[in-house]
């Protein structure tokens, strides 16, 4: 058993601030891309839900006035269960797992963040029964969470550790627009989503990217490879 | 051009739920934020029992709120589930501290949804216990098919009345849920449509139909059925649903029967009265003694033109559960 280096895997102490005003930037600029993949493999109501995920997390924060990490994205989460869709609720109760990263007051460490990470995809797949490989969110979260989680146990800086999640993330999400749906959105179309990527993979790209920026790597995320 | 009395569509369900609870003025109120209808006064000390699902099926959900019913009600856009935060609101508001049984049609959206709030309402110590309706049996495809299994119909109605009156006498969790999971296990559906409904601002009904045929099986938004059958009298479309239902329920002779008779939307109550005669010579032919009826539109399509029929065996207990006093808009006695 190594002991964890605590000064090294912090996260900083305004983390869950930062990452939830990274994520809004992020998911707001790209979701008019998302929505078009949407309307190309799925039911088109992604780009949608998107927004009125947004607006309500405008909402929450305005009224809750969170402060630190867990309050934080506590008024995230909920903004997503009052979406409509599949996506809306999958994406809420990822968050939530992710908003009891350290169960304390304040940010988690990265151990504790892949944790929570590895925690909100098995919640994801419980509900939404799917399988790498079935062109859905999991596609993406999967592979990140690995690699997240084995970038952590080596010792790796947050930054860093987040780095290879968005790395395993695309390379998931990439490979997204090769394989025909069995679960999710792009079932009902078939073969017509072949060549196009899962939005909602897409999405996790985003997310992680956004936990990288507010980690303290480059400052914005970038959209426009989505299509 | 078909015409309907709606102002803004989008805003059909909250005008909807507003004009309910304004003319139940003594039983009913509504959550404006998170859409769903509580009772007047909250019931204390008992199982709260909260349902809902898509609007489009009035009086169900909303219409069930009420003593010896329904605590709570969450409504979602016509057709489609109240969010997870909506159904997750409208649980908790249906505690007051024996936990909660949540009755739910067998939909995707519906069972995702609910399910989250039950898990989610664990955090604020709410224990709940789902009870799943799927009493289609146009739906049945056999123990061994991986699909999503039968989906929730009219039974529904005979869930909320029955768990909602064990709930009354002071039945705890578990066995409000046990009964409710008994009725749905034993009551089973079958529904025709001479014509589809149409979605509030539409021109156009959902599907069409030749004048000669009938959509038999259909859903209750309007999904197709399992086929199309020829178009026949009153007798004659009241036997195709009955028969399969006698067939997959094999009660046997001298079995007390619970009928529901359910206009889809804008079936004719004189035609419903119709149906309910043939039936009940159906099921006496049979040697089934048919004791409590439900004759009316309960679960409706939209304006669907079309019936439903729901058989479920009685046994002394249900039969008693179904007799208890009930005071909501939709069902009192």
């Amino acid at each position: 058993m190594t002991s964890t280096d605590t000064s090294s895997s912090a996260l900083p102490a305004d983390f869950g601030e930062a990452w939830v005003a990274q994520m809004r930037t992020a998911l707001t600029a790209g979701a008019a891309a998302l929505g078009d993949l949407d309307r190309r493999a799925g039911d088109g109501d992604f780009g949608t839900n998107i927004r009125t995920a947004m607006k309500l997390v405008e909402k929450n924060l305005d009224e809750d006035s969170p402060s630190g990490y867990s309050a934080t994205l506590t008024s995230f989460y909920r903004a997503w269960l009052g979406v409509g869709g599949t996506s809306g609720p999958l994406f809420g109760m990822l968050f939530r797992d992710l908003s009891k990263a350290g169960e304390g007051s304040g940010a988690p460490t990265i151990t504790e963040f892949a944790e929570a990470l590895a925690n909100g995809l098995a919640t994801v797949q419980r509900y939404g029964e799917a399988e790498v490989g079935d062109k859905t969110m999991v596609d993406a979260l999967a592979p990140a969470a690995e690699a997240l989680t084995s970038a952590a146990q080596s010792g790796d800086d947050p930054v860093a550790a987040l780095g290879a999640a968005v790395d395993a993330a695309r390379g998931g999400a990439d490979a997204t627009a090769e394989t025909i749906a069995r679960r999710g959105r792009a079932s009902y179309v078939g073969d017509a989503a072949k060549g196009v990527m899962d939005p909602g993979a897409a999405a996790v790209v985003l997310i992680l990217a956004a936990a990288r920026s507010a980690a303290g790597g480059e400052e914005s995320v970038e959209t426009d490879w989505i299509g | 051009m078909r015409r309907q009395i709606v102002n803004d569509p989008d805003q059909i369900v909250p005008e909807a739920l507003e004009g309910l609870v304004l003319s139940h003025p003594q039983l009913l109120e509504l959550n404006v934020e998170h859409r769903y209808v509580t009772r007047k006064s909250r019931a204390s000390g008992k199982v709260g029992l909260v349902s809902g699902g898509g609007s489009g099926h009035e009086p169900l959900h909303a219409g069930f709120v009420g003593t010896g019913m329904l605590d709570v009600a969450v409504a979602g856009a016509i057709f489609a589930s109240p969010t997870a935060l909506q159904v997750l609101e409208a649980t908790q508001a249906a505690d007051s501290g024996r936990g909660v049984v949540q009755i739910v049609k067998n939909y995707t959206g519906d069972v995702l949804n609910f399910r989250i709030a039950g898990e989610i309402s664990e955090d604020s110590s709410v224990q709940t216990e789902m009870v799943l309706v799927d009493d289609d049996l146009a739906t049945d495809l056999g123990e061994e098919s991986a699909g999503p299994g039968r989906r929730g119909t009219a039974a529904t109605v005979i869930v909320e009345k029955i768990c909602g009156a064990a709930a009354e006498e002071g039945a705890d969790l578990q066995e409000v849920a046990e009964l409710g999971r008994r009725v749905a296990s034993r009551a089973r559906t079958m529904s025709l449509a001479l014509q589809a409904g149409t979605h509030p601002g539409d021109d156009e009904p959902q599907f069409e139909l030749p004048a000669d045929e009938v959509e038999f099986g259909v859903g209750i938004h309007g999904e197709r059925g399992r086929s199309r059958e020829s178009f026949r009298d009153a007798d004659g479309l009241t036997a195709l649903l009955t028969d399969p239902l006698l067939d997959a329920l094999e009660m046997p002779r001298g079995t007390e029967v619970l009928a529901i008779v359910n206009g889809l939307g804008s079936t004719y109550p004189i035609e419903l009265q119709l149906a309910a005669r043939a039936l009940h010579h159906r099921l006496a032919d049979r040697g089934l003694s048919p004791a409590r009826w439900l004759v009316g539109p309960y679960v409706t399509s939209l304006d669907m033109h079309g019936f439903s029929i729901t058989l479920m065996p009685l046994d002394d207990e249900l039969t008693r559960l179904w007799d208890a006093p009930v005071r909501t808009p939709g069902l009192t006695w």
